[in-house]
């Protein structure tokens, strides 16, 4: 009886002995199986931290490979406070280094906080000998900086990135997924009283960089396109000027200035207003460079020969109850000479011979008032109201470029269509992005978005805008040993303050291409409010003019016009 | 055959401990050589950026025109001679000397 009481009490205690080792079990398993990866995560976070570092962006190249952006590392100092001894003495010992002052220093390596960054982004130099004074608790950390070789050259189309990396305008800004390379983590560990452990050593990810992009930009182009709007435009006293290049077959972008410039490696203390790609950004009125596309229109419709005859109305003419006048006093002169001459009577007769409806079709086959696409952040669509908002003069108007406004980039794909046999191109600036290994992962190539005008009426217009350059308005912009096509603007600027036009300040252009049989170049000059000689033909022909005469002879394009003594003493 | 069965063993030994030696030795060179190769990639980063300021074609064009006393030639000091009859294309040609200095020329010559 005693025995078998004993044996029960002995089941019992193994009884008791296995439900706790099972409970201990259960415990285990839930612990290290089923919550292992959510514990794991918990736990690291009480005994690390991690400060995020931006990975290496990729580099941006002109379409010769020449660099244009790319990312170096440079050092960048960190404080772990609580391993700092005396905070006033390594403030101080800092201080000469960093240029920094000492109490800002101190009030930093005081902070109640496992990590603060003390400068970041600073010469190598200055890395190295923060190296060799090896400070406790202070730490150099290496990050990417990027840097613009050339400067200010194409500032307005590269933009530039922010102190954390980020692309904040230009290509930067649009091509911020390809460039922005895998971000990288430093690691700091804490103890079991949560004190960070300084990281001696620290453990980075293998960061994989970011893509790398080509340009259709050539940089030597670029350099002379802004060389000489930047001469033109002090010369002018102009508020600012603008300047594009395109390969007319293809819409490539070669270059793209805008005037006063600016260094993308020192952007903190300008305003957006100096960095902004005024080219895509900002509508101006034409003027007369838009009678190039109401004339293709008008012949394209055949309302219009380039030798028929045209009334020029003496230099007056009323509209709509108001006058249109033209600079010289016109009388029976044929259309091609109507362009040639400028005459706004003329081309605001044969704008409304062709129509509101077809004007307004034609002008946005050519790309007016909506966006070009083109790749780059910011662009504007212009402003073109649609014919059930014009006014009574509105056809006339807008036929000699009032009551229309365009931004640079539409205004120089429209002429490249008509260089282009009629064919609108969509304008492009990244021509190949790569991986950090060198492989393509993309080629953009040349995209047409539409034919507007056949090839006879493009080559009928080309014939006319020759006339401009050898009889017109635009004998400046004449390239030696070259045949050029193109059309001087030279357009009112409304004033703010009275909302008419204003008798002072203008907007100077020059839209054309050349050669003008077999175009290489389409570009158009742009100056804002220049003083003195205000016309488009004085202050942005020439500019056209210097700028074709160099491009064409580093492009090695052979010249297709005989040269006379005349021409070469100019 | 003992001693030769304890000498086997000693050898197997000894190729153990050899083998993990190396490999830690291995080890710390692959560390070394990729810490070189960081500091050679920053070196060329570096290069690279600076190679590209010095040939920016602003300096190039500043050091021609101020140190070498060159200058563009303007217009009215370029003779260019036609190398294409009009209608042909560029590409459909060989290209020929374009542009001679006018200033290196007696006036008149052309």
């Amino acid at each position: 009886m005693a025995g078998s009481r004993s044996r029960g009490r002995r089941y019992v205690l193994l009884l008791l002995l296995l439900c706790g080792f099972g409970v201990v079990l259960f415990r285990l398993v839930t612990l290290q199986v089923l919550q292992a990866a959510e514990l794991s995560v918990k736990a690291d976070r009480q005994h690390q931290k991690t400060v995020s570092l931006e990975g290496a962006r990729g580099s941006i190249v002109d379409r010769h490979g020449k660099v244009l952006a790319m990312n170096v590392e440079v050092p960048s100092v960190f404080g772990v406070p609580n391993t700092v001894d005396s905070p006033l003495k390594t403030a101080r010992q800092l201080s000469q280094i960093l240029h920094v002052r000492t109490d800002e220093l101190e009030r930093r390596l005081r902070q109640d906080r496992s990590f603060v960054w003390l400068a970041r982004k600073l010469d190598p130099e200055q890395g190295r000998r923060l190296d060799r004074l090896s400070l406790d608790g202070i730490g150099v950390v290496m990050e990417g900086r990027r840097f613009y070789p050339k400067g200010p050259l194409l500032a307005h189309v590269l933009g530039f990135s922010g102190m954390d990396g980020e692309g904040l305008e230009g290509v930067e800004h649009r091509y911020e997924s390809y460039l922005h390379g895998e971000k990288r983590m430093m690691v700091l560990q804490r103890d079991a009283l949560g004190r960070t452990v300084f990281p001696k050593g620290m453990t980075e990810r293998s960061p994989t960089p970011g893509h790398s992009l080509a340009l259709t930009i050539d940089e030597v182009i670029q350099y002379i396109v802004e060389r000489e709007l930047e001469n033109a435009v002090g010369r002018a006293r102009a508020k600012s000027g603008t300047m594009i290049v395109l390969d007319p077959k293809t819409g490539a972008v070669l270059a793209m200035a805008v005037s006063p410039r600016f260094d993308p490696n020192a952007v903190s203390a300008l305003s957006s207003d100096r960095w902004r790609n005024r080219a895509l950004t900002d509508a101006y009125e034409p003027g007369s460079t838009m009678k190039t596309m109401m004339a293709a229109a008008a012949i394209e419709e055949r309302v219009i020969k380039p030798n028929s005859m045209v009334f020029g109305e003496h230099g007056r003419m009323t509209v709509a109850n108001t006058v249109i006048h033209d600079h010289e006093r016109l009388g029976w002169v044929s259309f091609a000479q109507v362009i040639q001459k400028s005459s706004n009577i003329g081309a605001a007769k044969t704008g409304m011979a062709l129509g509101e409806q077809r004007l307004y079709r034609y002008l946005q086959a050519f790309g007016f008032g909506q966006r070009t696409e083109i790749d780059l952040p910011g662009e504007g669509a212009g402003l073109f109201r649609n014919p059930k908002d014009w006014g009574r003069r509105s056809v006339a108007s807008i036929s000699m470029g009032q009551e229309i406004g365009v931004t640079p980039l539409q205004m120089v794909s429209a002429v490249a269509a008509i260089a282009n046999d009629g064919v609108l191109m969509k304008p492009y600036v990244v021509s190949e992005i790569r991986d950090a290994d060198g492989h393509i992962l993309r080629q953009v190539p040349p995209q047409i978005k539409r034919r507007v005008i056949s090839p006879e009426t493009a080559r009928s217009v080309t014939k006319i805008l020759e006339g401009v350059i050898t009889d017109g308005t635009g004998t400046k912009a004449a390239i030696l040993g070259f045949r050029v096509a193109g059309k001087t603007g030279t357009a009112q600027k409304i004033d703010p303050r009275t909302g008419a036009y204003s008798a002072t300040r203008v907007v100077a252009s020059f839209a054309g291409y050349v050669p003008a049989d077999m175009p290489q170049l389409a570009m158009l000059v742009v100056i804002d409010e220049p003083q003195g000689d205000t016309s488009g033909g004085s202050v942005a022909a020439p500019v056209f003019s210097r700028v074709g005469e160099q491009v064409l002879s580093y492009l090695g394009v052979p010249s297709d016009a005989p040269v006379t003594l005349a021409m070469a003493s100019r | 055959m003992k001693v030769f069965t304890v000498f086997l063993g000693l050898c197997l030994v000894f190729v153990f401990v050899w083998e993990r030696v190396d490999v830690v030795r291995v080890g710390y060179q692959i560390e070394r050589l990729k810490r070189d190769k960081t500091v050679l990639e920053r070196q060329r980063d570096e290069l690279r950026v600076k190679f590209s300021t010095l040939s920016a074609s602003d300096r190039i064009a500043k050091l021609a025109t101020q140190k070498l006393g060159m200058s563009v030639p303007q217009q009215g000091q370029i003779i260019v001679v036609q190398s294409r009859p009009s209608g042909v294309r560029p590409s459909d040609i060989a290209l020929v000397e374009l542009k001679v200095a006018r200033n290196d020329l007696p006036t008149g010559r052309f």
